[in-house]
């Protein structure tokens, strides 16, 4: 396995690596806001042009997912058009609502860590990126810091829910630092 | 004053609805209509009747059923009567090569998994069929066989029929209808269909199901009629397409309910007051990349075509659909923002967008009336009104005026109020004071003065201090099927329910999960006329056979699930769309 890298691509991965610990950031804002901590970036001609994390908890809108945010912001800057050009580091695998709002948006690449398996629009669930529609689909590729996103979503499930009706004592969980080898994450929300 | 001549002409507006006339019906689930078929081989031996039990015993223990897999729609034994035909074929053909006639049998499934049929062989040997004391072979061929041994269930006789073992097809999942289980148990099988034992991941529970379509029918034609009012507003105004969405709460419906039977009412009559936010399509109103979010509107005397087909370049995207908006309606008012600008942002906490980016600050006439204004009306039987005088209530002022909607936008309207109603029949105007006051309103309920708004989105709206979450147990009412990104958006708000008129199914929708099949009266009418049937697959209107159906409501794989009904209306042309394709 002593494969010589091409010089290229190893400038490639380290592109995509240094923006998902961008990605990552934001989703350590999301757990310190108590919120399921999913952080992206979007990315335009190598530059950081809008990020996100979720946020449904604080607005009370369950539809206020990282990546609406950062189309959000995006858009107070940049032609919508200009997503054509972008691509999106995510946490976790975009839902299938946002699958769909990035693919109506018509973002260039989805790049993610963990897939989702409850919830996943991108090959997770369902395979909205790419299947008939009428717009363009779009490439993903995922498994960049995969074990980094899972730690975090780990750490969020292992909180106990004070505002559940009837809380279920966690004291006595220890957080899972093993990983097997499929590459989802199980929400439990 | 002029917002108590808006609200008038709100209500008017809102007065002038009539309701469309059709029916509720339950949009299918991806598994029930296209259920998981699979099929395995297993075998089927025949077997003593009288060691039935035994043979289920030793079953039990030597081939135990994977419990997640637990084959429960196969018959265990079925009599030679119930076989399909190519195994009683089968049997017959056994039949004539044996020489012993038995005592009665029964047919038992072995698998699937297909076990090993030697093994099976000497499992069952014990209970192979007993040959009759007095022989009365059933095939012709036997029946000059008289000297068989004489047999009894304890003396083993010399020739022991050999085992009848045969191998099937079996579907391996439930049948999803009474069809298919009559279908299968002609062909392969015999199963049984339990309706009630489908999980509820697969289909919603059959009760919950019909109280809730129960619960929708009395008033759906009004909520759409309202969402297709919306549609137009938004259209008219310039803001986005003609899509709209009606949020509902069932609480309130089931009160309204309550009430009319003590007070004498008719509750159908006071639909508007279960109303909870309702939000048009915006998609034009938000320049795209040109800076800050500001209005930007088609022209009013924009051409048909500037709506007809997608340009997905100049359109906002589906954070700007009426279902997206609604949902931040709702939101809006249980988060209890006292200034909405500061708590779009927590800015030490969080850095993301603090701006307002789906127009929930410049609602329409009717999006305002509906969030904030409607609330005066009385709810019946309201055991919570003294939650009007919440301290909030000293901060709306500031609300008012951040809510105070476009002026462009207003005067467009009321244009076009002004010119639609001579046509309409003219309503008496209520007098300003009482015009959103209900008669059986009580005097503490009735309108405050202009400009004095009380929190009264908070008596229908309960914020999160309430008790509010998200959109859960509500029902949504939307002018067409919403898209993917939309159907998921449902579902991740927790709605109780989404309906939608089949006249407004699209292409690019979420939620149908198969084509329209139609019953088609005009071919029984024409049956005499001419034997070659109208294809009904290809007289379906406009609808486009090749969309794909996600039937997203309910499906098993998804952690949350919404009923989804669909309006069909008496009378409706077959243009599911008469704007070509686009998101809805």
């Amino acid at each position: 396995m002593a494969e010589i890298m091409d010089p290229a691509d190893m400038v490639e991965d380290q592109r995509h690596m240094y923006f998902m610990k961008q990605a990552l950031a934001m989703g350590e804002s999301a757990l310190l806001c108590g919120e399921t901590p999913v952080g992206c970036v979007l990315v335009y001609k190598d530059k950081i042009v809008g990020s996100g994390m979720n946020d449904t908890n604080r607005s009370m809108n369950g539809t206020r997912h990282a990546e609406f945010l950062a189309i959000a912001e995006f858009l107070q800057i940049h032609q919508k058009t200009e997503l054509q050009e972008t691509d999106l580091y995510v946490t976790v695998e975009p839902c299938i609502m946002c699958a769909s709002a990035l693919r109506q948006y018509k973002i260039r690449k989805v790049y993610f860590g963990c897939a989702n398996d409850r919830f996943g629009g991108t090959g997770g669930v369902l395979t909205i990126h790419s299947d008939p529609s009428i717009d363009p689909g779009y490439p993903v590729q995922g498994g960049i810091f995969r074990e980094d996103a899972i730690m975090l979503l780990r750490r969020f499930y292992i909180q106990e829910n004070g505002k559940a009706p009837n809380p279920r004592p966690k004291k006595n969980r220890e957080l899972n630092t093993t990983f097997d080898n499929g590459d989802g994450f199980v929400f439990t929300a | 004053m002029a917002t108590s001549s808006r609200r008038t002409a709100m209500w008017n507006v809102i007065q002038a609805i009539e309701p469309l006339d059709g029916n509720v019906v339950p949009v299918r689930t991806i598994q029930e209509t296209r259920p998981p078929e699979g099929f395995e081989d297993a075998y089927v031996a025949e077997v003593n009747t009288r060691s039935a039990s035994k043979v289920t015993k030793t079953l039990d223990i030597e081939l135990p059923r994977d419990s997640a897999r637990p084959l429960n729609h196969l018959r265990r034994f079925c009599k030679y009567e119930m076989l399909p035909d190519h195994v009683k074929s089968a049997v017959d053909e056994f039949r004539k090569k044996q020489t012993i006639a038995t005592l009665p049998t029964l047919f038992c499934i072995l698998g699937p998994p297909l076990p090993d049929a030697e093994y099976m062989r000497a499992l069952l040997d014990p209970y192979t069929p007993v040959p009759r004391a007095r022989s009365r072979s059933l095939s012709p061929t036997a029946s000059h066989h008289s000297k068989e041994p004489p047999a009894s269930e304890t003396s083993r006789p010399e020739k022991w029929p050999e085992l009848f073992l045969f191998k099937i097809r079996v579907p391996i999942y439930p049948p999803s209808n009474a069809e298919v289980a009559e279908l299968w148990s002609k062909t392969m099988w015999p199963v049984t269909f339990n309706p009630a034992a489908a999980p509820s991941t697969v289909v919603p529970p059959p009760q919950v199901l019909s109280r809730a379509q129960k619960s929708i029918e009395p008033r759906a034609g009004y909520y759409l009629a309202l969402a297709r009012e919306i549609a137009k507003e938004s259209k008219q105004i310039g803001r986005g397409r003609g899509v709209g969405a009606v949020i509902v709460d069932p609480d309130i419906e089931s009160r309204i309910d309550n009430n009319a039977w003590e007070e004498g009412y008719n509750s159908r009559e006071r639909w508007m007051q279960a109303v909870i936010a309702v939000a048009g399509d915006c998609r034009f109103a938000r320049s795209e990349g040109r800076g800050p979010y500001r209005d930007y509107h088609l022209p009013p005397d924009a051409p048909a075509t500037a709506y007809y087909g997608y340009k997905v370049d100049k359109e906002g995207g589906p954070d700007l659909h009426a279902l997206m908006r609604a949902i931040e309606l709702v939101a809006r008012v249980r988060r209890g923002d006292p200034d909405h600008q500061v708590s779009m942002s927590n800015r030490y906490c969080m850095p993301v967008v603090f701006s307002d980016p789906q127009l929930a600050e410049r609602l329409s006439p009717l999006e305002e009336y509906f969030l904030y204004e409607a609330g005066n009306h009385a709810i019946p039987g309201d055991s919570t009104s003294s939650i009007s005088s919440t301290p909030t209530s000293s901060l709306s002022p500031r609300k008012r005026k951040l809510d105070e909607p476009n002026p462009e936008v207003t005067s467009s309207l009321d244009a076009q109020v002004g010119t639609e109603q001579p046509s309409s029949t003219p309503l008496p105007a209520p007098p300003p004071s009482t015009a959103t006051a209900l008669p059986d309103s009580t005097s503490s309920q009735l309108l405050p003065a202009d400009g004095v708004e009380s929190s009264l989105a908070s008596l229908r709206i309960r914020t999160r201090a309430q008790g509010g979450y998200l959109c859960t147990d509500l029902d949504v009412y939307l002018s067409h099927e919403p898209c993917i990104c939309c159907s998921m958006g449902i579902l991740l708000s927790r709605f109780r329910a989404v309906i939608f008129p089949r006249a407004g199914r699209m292409e690019s929708g979420g939620l149908a999960s198969e084509p329209i099949v139609r019953p088609s009266p005009v071919q029984k009418e024409t049956n005499t006329d001419t034997q070659t049937a109208p294809d009904d697959q290809a007289s379906d209107g406009a609808e486009n056979p090749e969309r794909p159906y996600y039937g997203l409501h309910w499906r098993k794989e998804l952690n949350w699930r919404a009923l989804g009904f669909e309006f069909v209306e008496d009378e409706t042309d077959d243009n599911l769309s008469n704007e070509g394709t686009f998101h809805a």
